[in-house]
């Protein structure tokens, strides 16, 4: 019989037990979420075709998922981006309405030429997301403000503003609801022909590039990870902290921008109240899971992007509800984090002698 | 009496080798314990009896702390067997060993910073299933302090204390969860040479009241005149049993533990007199609770020689040390190095002036544990642009500099890619060193860097300090160990209340002298 369990820290994680308690993770998460949605009545068949057949395999499927993943991989960059320097941008949903509300504010004054429009709205987006982290970035900078709190008021004062405008000097006189004007079709991202995947694309894989050559081959990527291990000790050996962080967090901060004019000009062609829902949640957990790899970033966005393309259909064609589709991607979320331990750990059973 | 029911009470002293019938207060027999497969002991064992002083002595990762963890239960040996005053109980926990007597003061004390002495004793009495009010608790640490002979304020809050009276409150906390075996882990490592003296005959005095008491140290020097035996490990086995300490020389103990003949003291090269390197012109450096840390500090640092500054820790070393490596700004006076102002410079100018800086901590201020050894060895040479430009790293070259400084410096335990953590204490510093030395170190500031390192770690590092100022360079070593002060230096200086004694040469500075300055009478 069994008398102890023991874990023992492994003093060495090697690349392959990493790989397989993440797969390990994954696949058990995907299994139990399953059997959840197969207990509350989801046919098991319809699950494979759902979430692997239609959302992966088929061109209108696919389609969505990505649509879906390009937002997600932006802010998630962004969050990957400021956990490299330890700075919690917990305030991802303020700096992606601040993006939508520069890019609609461009199109709403019909700003520049018409081919150049939509370059200005993301550049306008990019500058305002950065611009929404500057305040934060400066108090924890000159007197040591928790960024946690400060991102996530900050955040909410930007929700806060949208509905100011929207409610007011930005409602759309045509139909009274509190959305802006559509956008003229100069001011759209061009479609793919995918069903809705638009070129929002080229922008997040863009993103995406510039992001693994800025961590993985400059002396800033360098830097950043110095400051990230120990950020005392790249200050002693005279690295250049100060500005390693201000890029890493303002580039934080521009790219949940970004996220928010893609969405204003690539699905939604207004604004609205809701466009920026739910991507705090996703974007750390999609940095957190490809622990800040922007090539990570990438494939598990795509892969969140799936599961809630998956998910709107449990919702729609077999009344699964909202709280239950959170739940599975919860449990997926859940196994993926716990698995962790079987990598960090040996587990050692001994019998009583 | 406030020993558990099932502890062996200390008897009255029935000395400790003649045969008194009586078991022996701990036994340790063909203890095995592997960490992830590497074997910390093998086959290794310790006797202790009653009323003696017992020092373990061997080099860092000999095993010592490893099987005294494994006595107080906070490892579980893969082997062997654990005997308490004669009873083979099972310790399956610390709560176990407690309960067994057993009672172990670790170098990071198990204190709650924010209570009061008497506080923390009655939640470790409340956590060993004897709960007692705060009041009671004060009262037990008032009459244990008056019986073994120090004073105590059961009402002080633990941060506010000094590091030996936190000390000694882990020690009447340990006492009073009724441990009749006292083992102690490095405890003079973090006193000053008074506060060490009262420890060990504090100690001492426990043992002539019949405890048993084990010290774990590699500064064997130290304690030899307290303690009645001795135990040597190396490399995870027991090399010298229960020798007593007046049949053994220093040599033997260091022959022992090392495993060759003990290596000769370093010599420092003769003094030449080369040019000023490193001049501080009434350099004054706030204290971050306020007041001065460093108090109008002059001294002048010539190309070639090693100034040593010694002293008590916490008079202002850590300060003037930051503030040379640029990391705390100066309140006044100034700073110059090769004859330039650089009272304001930016770290990156100080180190390009050739200004090189062993911190206290190296995982502190120095490197990551969580970079690799490359990453680490690279780290400050990166912005200079010797590993490719700002938009190309190159990081064979970083891979291929670090095999070289690995095989150059003889660093053990692991590769370019390798994380730092995993290093030993020695390991690590030799990495540093590799760094700090490398190339364009003009002035090297190195603050107790032979500290928690074993005998050869630590003359590895001298030897390379001296070989450094051989070439030229300029070193200003700041020390708490008075011995690597007077090796290491040609002239002495002692630090006190922020301020520095007029230096001494090599040949006035003895001991006695210094010791006199330390205290701050001269």
């Amino acid at each position: 019989m069994l008398d102890t369990a023991l874990l023992i820290r492994r003093q060495d994680v090697p690349v392959w037990l990493s790989v397989a308690t993440y797969a390990g993770g994954l696949i058990f998460g995907l299994c139990a979420a399953a059997l959840c949605l197969v207990q509350l009545g989801v046919p098991a068949n319809a699950l494979w075709q759902e979430f692997v057949v239609q959302t992966f395999l088929t061109q209108q499927g696919l389609g969505q998922t990505l649509t879906a993943a390009i937002p997600l991989v932006l802010v998630s960059l962004g969050a990957a981006l400021s956990m490299r320097v330890r700075f919690w941008n917990i305030g991802i949903e303020g700096q992606l309405w601040l993006g939508a509300m520069a890019a609609t504010w461009i199109s709403l004054h019909d700003f520049g030429p018409g081919p150049l429009r939509l370059w200005l709205m993301m550049a306008a987006a990019l500058v305002a997301g950065a611009l929404w982290m500057a305040l934060p970035l400066a108090l924890k900078l000159l007197w040591n403000v928790s960024e946690v709190i400060s991102t996530l008021l900050m955040g909410s004062i930007a929700f806060l503003w949208v509905q100011h405008l929207l409610f007011g000097a930005w409602r759309d006189a045509a139909t009274g609801f509190p959305t802006s004007t559509t956008l003229d079709p100069v001011e759209r991202l061009p479609l793919l022909g995918w069903d809705q995947l638009h070129a929002g694309l080229w922008i997040a894989l863009a993103a995406v590039v510039v992001c693994a050559l800025l961590t993985g081959v400059t002396r800033l990527g360098f830097y950043a990870r110095a400051v990230g291990a120990n950020r005392r000790a790249a200050l002693a050996s005279g690295l250049p902290v100060l500005l390693t962080v201000c890029v890493f967090v303002l580039g934080s901060g521009a790219l949940c921008g970004l996220a928010g004019a893609v969405i204003v000009s690539g699905t939604e062609f207004r604004l609205t109240q809701s466009i920026g829902a739910g991507y705090l949640f996703s974007g750390i957990v999609v940095a957190y899971l490809a622990r800040s790899n922007p090539l990570g970033v990438l494939v598990v966005a795509f892969v969140l992007g799936g599961i809630y393309t998956a998910g709107n259909v449990l919702k729609v064609f077999y009344g699964v509800s909202e709280a239950v589709v959170l739940l599975a991607q919860g449990i997926v979320l859940m196994s993926v984090l716990c698995a962790q331990l079987f990598g960090d750990y040996r587990i050692v059973t001994r019998r009583r002698a | 009496m406030t020993a558990g029911a099932d502890a062996p009470t200390p008897v009255a002293r029935p000395g400790p080798h003649e045969g008194t019938g009586r078991a022996p207060a701990l036994l340790l027999r063909g203890i095995d314990k592997a960490f992830d497969g590497k074997p910390a002991l093998t086959d290794a064992g310790f006797r202790l009896e009653w009323g003696e002083v017992h020092a373990l002595v061997g080099e860092n990762g000999a095993g010592k702390s490893t099987i005294m963890n494994i006595a107080a239960a906070v490892y579980a040996a893969d082997a062997g067997e654990v005997v308490v005053d004669g009873r083979d109980v099972p310790l399956k926990n610390p709560a176990d060993a407690i309960a067994a007597g057993i009672g172990m003061v670790h170098q990071h004390f198990r204190l709650v910073g924010r209570f009061s002495v008497a506080e923390n004793v009655a939640l470790s009495l409340g956590g060993a299933g004897r709960k007692c009010s705060v009041a009671e608790a004060a009262r037990l640490v008032r009459e244990k302090a008056a019986e073994i002979g120090f004073r105590l304020d059961p009402a002080a809050r633990i941060e506010t204390l000094s590091v030996a009276e936190q000390q000694r409150a882990e020690i009447l906390k340990v006492l009073l969860l009724g441990a009749g075996i006292l083992v102690l882990d490095e405890p003079t490592a973090v006193l000053t040479e008074d506060e060490a003296q009262a420890l060990l005959s504090l100690v001492k005095g426990l043992a002539g009241q019949g405890h048993a008491v084990v010290l774990i140290t590699h500064k064997l020097r130290e304690v030899a005149g307290y303690c009645d035996r001795i135990t040597v490990m190396r490399q995870g086995r027991t090399v010298l049993a229960e020798a007593p300490i007046a049949s053994v020389t220093m040599e033997e103990v260091a022959r022992h533990a090392v495993g060759e003949t003990s290596p000769a003291p370093v010599r420092s090269a003769a003094e030449s007199a080369g040019a000023e390197v490193l001049a501080l012109k009434g350099l004054s450096i706030a204290r971050a609770g306020g007041g001065l840390a460093v108090d109008g500090l002059s001294l002048s640092l010539r190309a070639g020689e090693i100034l040593g500054i010694a002293g008590v820790g916490g008079n202002g070393q850590s300060e003037l040390v930051a503030c040379l490596n640029g990391l705390l700004s100066v309140a006044g006076g100034h700073l110059d190095i090769n004859g330039v102002d650089m009272t304001r410079a930016s770290i990156a100018a100080r180190r390009a002036a050739g200004l090189r800086v062993i911190p206290a901590d190296r995982f502190d201020s120095a490197m990551a544990r969580g970079l690799t050894l490359a990453e680490n060895l690279a780290m400050t040479e990166v912005p200079t642009g010797a590993y490719g430009g700002a938009f190309r790293l190159r990081r064979g070259a970083m891979r291929k500099a670090a095999e070289q400084a690995i095989a150059d410096r003889e660093i053990r335990g692991g590769g370019p890619a390798t994380q730092a953590a995993l290093l030993s204490g020695g390991n690590a510093q030799k990495l540093l060193l590799a760094r700090e030395l490398a190339g364009g170190a003009r002035v090297i500031v190195a603050h107790s860097p032979s500290r928690g390192l074993d005998m050869r770690a630590a003359r590895a590092v001298h030897v390379a300090l001296v070989e450094a100022v051989a070439q030229g360079a300029a070193c200003l070593l700041v020390s708490e160990e008075l011995e690597e002060v007077i090796a290491l230096s040609h002239r002495i200086t002692v630090m006190n209340r922020g301020a520095l004694s007029a230096p001494l040469n090599a040949a006035e500075a003895t001991p006695a002298r210094l010791g006199e300055l330390m205290v701050g009478h001269a």
